[in-house]
């Protein structure tokens, strides 16, 4: 197992077992609910960025963060979803200005919690356990986050749950996981009427944006889309994983950009999860100042977390795909295996995950293609059940592990049944061309999904259990809109309305098309869209 | 510096003979006017803002000033084959389309729709050949990749089709068209029936530069006529091309398949450089252009596709229209900033060749990534196509030094903002 999985798998065992009684969280309401921002502020947080060279040389910034705790500062959540703040509470610093940072916390935790916002504290890496948990429930926080590369934080997370629980403080504790490649614990809760709420799975994410690869020195041929950075595979596998745990996802994007900070917000939301919103040290400062221009760029982050909280339906919508990746939780290369659900998802491929554990016959139903690039080896067990996929009918991609690889090209289509295998060359495939050649792979009745005019775009489909309604979000990560995007989906529609944070809902024409397929025209796209069908 | 390929092969003579023996000189100095008459024709030139304004009264003004064109197209079946680099129109500046980079515009498209409608065509056909090879989605969608609008321009005119020419498209055999210029390296195509079944063989094409011929313009659109699907037949040897396209005409390592029009010689030089140009002027004599349109209102400078390092969105502001290809090329490369009558090792035609990109047998001598490519116009002149000698060309519309945009200037960030 990857080390990094190793260490999330521990991690995030401990915060399950953290789940917490319902009553203790009146007024912030259950984690589920939680819409987190970074709030980190405070005298101890200018000194723990003291070599922090940007902030140094700006003394309105510094000043800004430095008086963060200022109970004004939560004049500005007012109007917005966002109930959970996360304060800095610890970093190891000089014993007194940690005690001067933790009466600040305490008092600006008691403002917050009477306003209905849950407040967890902020733990760095050098911090006492012992130390953060008696201010921790001295403040009467929510929870605690860590954050930092903490050299053995499974030890630092146990010393810190015992510290807590001789404190009495039922807090969480939500580490936040360093590496994209992890993977989230199982939610192993029975399935009871009023199940205990669970701490939020927090994961450090990359930040949302496309570019040329050109500009990144890669020769590409003419065809080739932007490379686009995103979390939506991310978000869509840990809460795969994750049962109901709340995903967050935590990164900075780049600065006093309101188009990033929007794009940051709908690329943790469109799978479900939540982004960890984090402000620029400039737009902090101006909004401390109420600088119009700020308060405008505020606003508009904020009502994109609306549109997001407004359609929290959305998140029990179902995955749609009749393309399913097989997945070994325990693969020794962890991040190659996720390489796979990157960029498959940048193909606009729509697929829904089967982990290997699962692999069964009537697990395989429903699906018309199935990747299986990384099982190497497969069992006999394996085999048979997925030739016989093939046999029926469906199409197989898999690694040279399966056998027979051709010596030349990059893959052969091995007819198998009513069905194809094609098989690769390369041990394990190069995630980037097996994604590619998927869209010669499979015909478009078999994506299901087809979306045009989206090169910087990235789009997931998920449907109600009946499947009567279809939803399909589209989140364009460059800075300009695309015009007259295009998008069919198998099956016949009466309804197409279209979502987006700028507008009222649209009634879109859905033309059904010739071949069984439903083809709506969206005018403009700006950042985030959501197009339900019925 | 000398050329390491071989310069001039026994049919380049015979076919320069009188013509433009000129274009071939060993030492890649600027080829002299032909000794002999090539044809001519008028060719417009316009600068234009955006692709907002008015292109159908545009394109009416310009067809106006090349002599009309309207009794060529009346009642009669015109077929534009338009310029889809890459032909996915997934390949993109972030932010920008593709039209406003590698392909030719939709605005553009639209507007030469409309006004061939106007001068009475029964029946217009827009046509490419797209890369897509399993499962053939129709040109439609492939536009509609790049935003198109698509149901506007088949409104333009009474009767607009579509169809991708990479295969047999809606008929049951290739049509074979021979060369009728003097054939360099084949004496005839196999291509798809759209070729053959026309009036009146529009090429619109994008002005751009070309990481293996220097330029592209309305000959080089030409070689997407070319249907992948029949040439890749032949089954692709250890080692040679993924691409078909590369294997069988860039670097000649497999024939075509049987039944298909064979080489004239298959001995002759594998190297790009010297095959493309000559090709490109084979496909044009195959399948004359009767109009070219030449795109640069938008463009990317420094080569074909947004894939590539280095290249750079623009905006020339340029349209050019001719009646003959080469002469439409000649002043569309003059109004970049080239010398249509360079040779090789001058701009555009000095090339630095990737050797990731290509087969080590493309480098010569071996590792040289300082290459070369013949002039296409200077094949098409030496073909008796047409002539590429600026003072032999009826200029009509904006100068050529009023209209001029320097690619190479503006590519090196040399020019003025």
């Amino acid at each position: 197992m990857a080390d990094g999985r190793k260490g999330l798998l521990l991690i995030g065992l401990l915060a399950s077992v953290a789940s917490i009684p319902a009553q203790l969280r009146a007024g912030a309401g259950k984690p589920e609910g939680w819409v987190p921002i970074r709030w980190d502020g405070g005298p101890l947080e200018v000194s723990r960025r003291a070599k922090d060279t940007a902030l140094a040389g700006r003394p309105a910034q510094r000043e800004a963060i430095g008086r963060w705790y200022d109970p004004a500062t939560l004049d500005l959540l007012r109007g917005t979803p966002l109930n959970c703040i996360l304060v800095t509470l610890s970093a190891g610093a000089d014993p007194e200005l940690e005690e001067r940072q933790h009466l600040l916390v305490r008092e600006y935790a008691r403002v917050a919690r009477q306003r209905g916002i849950a407040v967890l504290g902020i733990v760095h890496p050098g911090s006492s356990p012992v130390k953060a948990a008696i201010a921790a429930a001295g403040a009467g926080l929510d929870g605690l986050v860590l954050d930092g590369d903490f050299s053995e934080e499974s030890k630092f997370m146990a010393a810190l749950e015992s510290a807590l629980r001789e404190q009495n403080s039922e807090a969480l504790v939500i580490p936040i996981a360093r590496h994209a490649s992890s993977v989230g614990m199982a939610d192993t809760t029975p399935a009871i009427a009023d199940p205990p709420p669970l701490a939020p799975l927090a994961v450090a994410g990359v930040r949302p944006s496309a570019r040329d690869l050109a500009d990144m020195g890669i020769r590409a041929g003419a065809s080739a889309e932007p490379w686009i950075e995103s979390n939506i595979w991310m978000v869509r596998f840990l809460r795969f994983q994750s049962g109901r745990r709340p995903i967050w996802i935590d990164q900075q994007p780049n600065p006093s950009a309101a188009g990033d900070y929007i794009r940051c917000v709908a690329d943790a939301a469109v799978a479900g999860g939540r982004w960890m919103v984090s402000l620029d040290d400039d737009l902090r400062m101006r909004l401390y100042q109420r600088d119009a221009a700020a308060l405008a760029t505020w606003q508009r982050i904020a009502s994109y977390l609306r549109f997001a909280e407004d359609h929290a339906d959305w998140r029990g919508f179902q995955p749609y795909g009749n393309v399913g990746v097989l997945f070994d939780a325990a693969a020794q290369d962890a991040e190659f295996a996720d390489e796979y659900l990157n960029l498959v998802a940048r193909r606009q491929v729509p697929y829904r995950l089967i982990p290997r554990s699962s692999l069964r016959p009537a697990a395989l139903a429903g699906f018309r293609a199935v990747l299986a690039p990384t099982l190497a080896p497969p069992t006999e067990t394996e085999r048979k059940i997925l030739r016989d996929f093939a046999e029926q009918g469906g199409l197989l991609v898999t690694g040279p592990a399966w056998g027979n690889p051709p010596k030349d090209d990059p893959y052969a289509e091995v007819p198998t049944g009513k069905g194809r295998v094609a098989v690769y060359r390369e041990d394990p495939p190069d995630p980037g061309d097996l994604a590619r050649d998927l869209l010669e792979l499979l015909p478009p009745e078999v994506m299901g999904l087809s979306v045009f005019n989206v090169p910087s775009t990235i789009s997931y489909a998920s449907t109600t259990a009946s499947g009567k309604s279809v939803l399909i979000q589209l989140l364009n990560y460059a800075g300009t809109p695309s015009v007259r995007v295009t998008v069919r989906f198998n099956g016949i529609f009466k309804t197409a309305r279209l979502y987006t944070p700028e507008n009222p809902p649209a009634e879109l024409a859905a033309r059904a098309t010739a071949d069984g397929r439903t083809e709506v025209a969206i005018p403009r796209l700006e950042a985030w869209a959501a197009l339900i069908l019925e | 510096m000398p050329d390491a390929h071989r310069i001039v092969t026994r049919r380049d003579m015979f076919a320069a003979a009188g013509l433009a023996a000129g274009a071939l000189t060993v030492d890649g100095a600027r080829a002299a006017a032909p000794a002999v008459s090539v044809p001519t024709a008028p060719v417009s030139v316009a600068k234009i803002a955006s692709y907002d304004q008015d292109l159908v009264a545009q394109f009416q003004q310009m067809f106006d000033e090349i002599g009309g064109i309207g009794h060529l197209v009346r009642g009669k079946t015109v077929a534009m084959k338009v310029n889809l680099t890459g032909a996915s129109g997934r390949g993109r500046h972030v932010g920008l389309t593709a039209g406003q980079t590698s392909w030719v515009h939709p605005n553009v498209v639209g507007a030469l729709t409309a006004v061939f409608a106007k001068q009475g065509a029964r029946r217009i056909r827009i046509l490419e050949s797209t890369f897509r090879k399993n499962y053939g989605a129709p040109l439609e969608d492939t536009l509609l990749n790049d935003g198109w609008d698509v149901a506007g321009i088949k409104s333009a005119g009474p009767l607009v089709e579509f169809e991708d020419t990479n295969g047999l498209g809606q008929a049951k055999q290739y049509s074979v068209l021979k060369v009728k210029s003097r054939p360099y390296i084949f004496p005839a195509f196999s291509l798809n029936h759209s070729y053959e079944d026309c009036d009146f063989f529009v090429s619109v094409a994008k002005m751009k530069n070309h990481e293996e011929l220097g330029i592209t313009l309305s000959m080089k659109n030409l070689f997407g006529i070319t249907p992948e699907l029949l040439y890749g037949l032949a089954p692709k040897p250890p080692g040679a091309s993924p691409w078909v396209r590369e294997r069988v005409f860039h670097y000649g390592q497999v024939p075509p398949p049987a039944g298909v029009p064979q080489e004239i010689d298959p001995s002759s030089d594998r190297y790009e450089g010297w095959r493309m140009p000559r090709l490109l002027t084979d496909l044009c004599g195959a399948r004359p252009i009767d109009l070219a349109v030449l795109d640069g209102i938008e463009t990317i400078i420094g080569g074909e596709g947004t894939g590539m390092p280095g290249t750079k969105h623009a905006k020339p502001g340029l349209l050019v229209v001719g009646r003959n290809c080469v002469c439409t090329d000649a002043v569309a490369a003059a109004t970049m900033g080239y010398n249509p009558r360079a040779g090789r090792h001058e701009a555009p035609f000095r090339l630095y060749k990737n050797p990731k990109g290509h087969p080590p047998e493309q480098l010569v001598p071996p590792g040289e990534t300082q290459q070369y490519a013949d002039n296409t116009m200077l094949m098409g002149e030496g073909a008796g196509i047409g002539t590429a000698d600026l003072s032999r060309i009826d200029l009509r519309g904006v100068p050529i030094k009023d209209a001029m945009y320097d690619y190479e200037a503006h590519w090196k960030g040399q020019a003025p903002v």
